[in-house]
């Protein structure tokens, strides 16, 4: 079984996103999504019970590549990225089209995503790409059970539903849907000799186009200065008061 | 403009995030149509206002993609301009289906549009509602995936008056099918909503927001952090990720008030934060900030109310 696993690099999320032309600011250093080592765990326990070859597929700046290396700490056997001046700003179209390139070209069985990324959410690439592969999407999952079978529970708008996993298809995968793994030491050594190969956007066949044009960031007066009082023991009944003027009670 | 709603069915009824967006297409005067994707037997989905389609899965197969390719035969057929769904999960992922079936890379978190001169340009809220960001779609046809609550919701009566379309189910088999049990208000259309956050410590506090709530009659909800960590279903998730609400009265408690749950809950009438921590971001979007331990200030609440 061959498993790609979609990991993407992001500005650390504890500094606020800033834009340059409608497009996010990359540093040097990018971290993994978080989102992702929800997919990469589903991945890694999939690894542990059918012997799959576990590989990162990414496209972005690579900077440090300190991000793909996380991915790898965790466990996954190689990873393998684009990065190419003409994907900035890239639309989640275009991402899917060079993902499901990067996926086809490892005759990935399965392909597993996050829902959707921490700096751009625009939670439609894991769809994206099944459609590009012609292969059916399993969204949203939120709970796995690996035995023979592996069957997966999916979030749905009134509750969930269980599905088994055929031998080819997408997952996205939710987070707190799994627990991910913490690397130790001995991983974090050994995932520095993984191989990270950067492919060639020329390689690929990539027929989208950037159908989306920026045109504005307004900056909008959230803040409401509203009032703000210590508790002393007695802020209780501020609620109570404001409760009673607004006629809840 | 040639426009068509994916819409949804909850209830036997169209959803409000496909009134919401059929109120919105009505005020821009586009020639729209509605085509419904669901399992139910019979819903109640005809529209006195526009053309339905209902578009009737099995609910025992995983076939969203074949509900996709129909679609995308009704828009090429109709030369249809501008697609329009929730940001739902089923319209998450027919849209992105389509999106590639029409090769035009869809406009997510849409939160308002316009169409002028045969374009179509978006406004979507990003860094957490802190800015607008503005776009203007370039290819024949747009795709946008649009926020509950960004639009209101249509005046309609319904009737029986839809074509049906039976889909083929697919080989993916769907068994175990879950309803959650809906008790009490629901996040989405109560006057008050309390949520809770990491601040309130352990699982067990929340019977403390229990009480509160159902003195004033409010819906639960909850931080993605608290959802992710079991305390709550996914269902009562207000964010980003989880539900977007819009009551008269928000009470945040022991919310630190992340971008992500901002989006889900900043345009609530009034705000009322309870946080420890005098710089948490929640209280920049309070009407009334209180500055204290959530877990002594609730049961002082709750004795007193």
């Amino acid at each position: 079984m061959k498993i790609a696993v979609c990991a993407k690099q992001i500005p650390d999320p504890a500094n606020e996103v800033t834009y340059s032309n409608g497009t996010i600011e990359r540093p040097e250093e990018q971290v993994l999504d978080d989102t992702d080592r929800y997919g990469i765990e589903v991945a890694l326990q999939l690894k542990e019970k059918f012997d799959a070859e576990v590989t990162i597929i990414s496209m972005g700046p690579s900077g440090t590549q300190k991000g793909l290396q996380q991915a790898l700490q965790m466990g996954a056997d190689k990873a393998v990225f684009v990065d190419d001046e003409s994907l900035k700003g890239a639309n989640s179209l275009m991402t899917a089209n060079v993902l499901s390139e990067l996926a086809k070209s490892l005759s990935a069985d399965i392909v597993i995503f996050g829902t959707e990324s921490t700096d751009g959410y625009s939670g439609t690439v894991p769809q994206q790409v099944s459609r590009y592969l012609d292969l059916e999407c399993i969204s949203y999952v939120k709970a796995v059970e690996i035995n023979d079978n592996v069957t997966l529970t999916r979030q749905t708008v009134e509750g969930s539903e269980k599905l088994n996993m055929p031998e080819k298809c997408v997952i996205s995968v939710t987070a707190g849907g799994v627990e991910p793994r913490y690397p130790n030491f001995k991983d974090i050594m050994a995932a520095k000799s993984k191989p990270i190969e950067q492919v060639s956007i020329s390689d690929l066949t990539i027929n989208t186009t950037q159908n989306l044009e920026f045109i504005d960031i307004e900056t909008v007066e959230n803040s409401k200065s509203g009032e703000k009082i210590v508790d002393e023991g007695e802020a209780y009944q501020e609620i109570v008061n404001k409760l009673k003027e607004l006629k809840v009670i | 403009m040639k426009t068509l709603i994916i819409g949804e069915i909850i209830n036997n009824n169209l959803s409000s995030g496909t009134l919401e967006i059929l109120g919105k297409a009505k005020s821009l005067d586009l020639d729209v149509q509605v085509v419904t994707v669901g399992s139910d037997e019979n819903p109640s989905i005809g529209l006195d206002l526009c053309k339905q389609t209902y578009l009737k899965r099995q609910n025992n197969s995983l076939n969203l993609s074949k509900a996709a390719t129909k679609i995308s035969e009704i828009i090429k057929n109709e030369e249809i301009s501008l697609i329009l769904g929730s940001s739902t999960y089923m319209c998450r992922d027919l849209i992105s289906f389509l999106s590639v079936d029409l090769n035009s890379s869809p406009v997510s978190n849409v939160i308002d549009f316009d169409v002028a001169s045969g374009n179509v340009s978006t406004v979507n809220s990003i860094n957490g509602g802190e800015s607008l960001y503005k776009t203007k779609i370039n290819s024949g046809q747009a795709l946008l995936l649009i926020r509950p609550k960004a639009f209101d919701p249509v005046e309609v009566n319904f009737n029986d008056d839809f074509e049906t379309i039976d889909l083929d189910g697919s080989d993916l088999e769907v068994f175990d099918i879950f309803i959650e049990e809906k008790s009490g208000p629901q996040l989405e259309d109560s006057k008050v909503v309390i949520s809770a956050g990491r601040g309130m410590v352990d699982k067990e506090n929340l019977e403390l927001i229990e009480t509160l709530a159902s003195k004033l009659n409010a819906a639960i909800g909850g931080t993605r952090a608290i959802v992710d960590a079991g305390w709550m279903p996914y269902s009562q998730q207000v964010g980003q990720t989880g539900k977007t609400v819009k009551p008269d009265v928000y009470i945040a408690c022991g919310i630190s008030g992340a971008t992500q749950h901002q989006v889900g809950m900043k345009d609530s009438k009034f705000v009322i934060a309870i946080n420890k921590d005098e710089e948490a971001p929640i209280f920049q979007l309070a009407d009334l900030g209180i500055v204290g331990d959530t877990l002594s200030v609730i049961p002082k609440l709750n004795d007193n109310i």
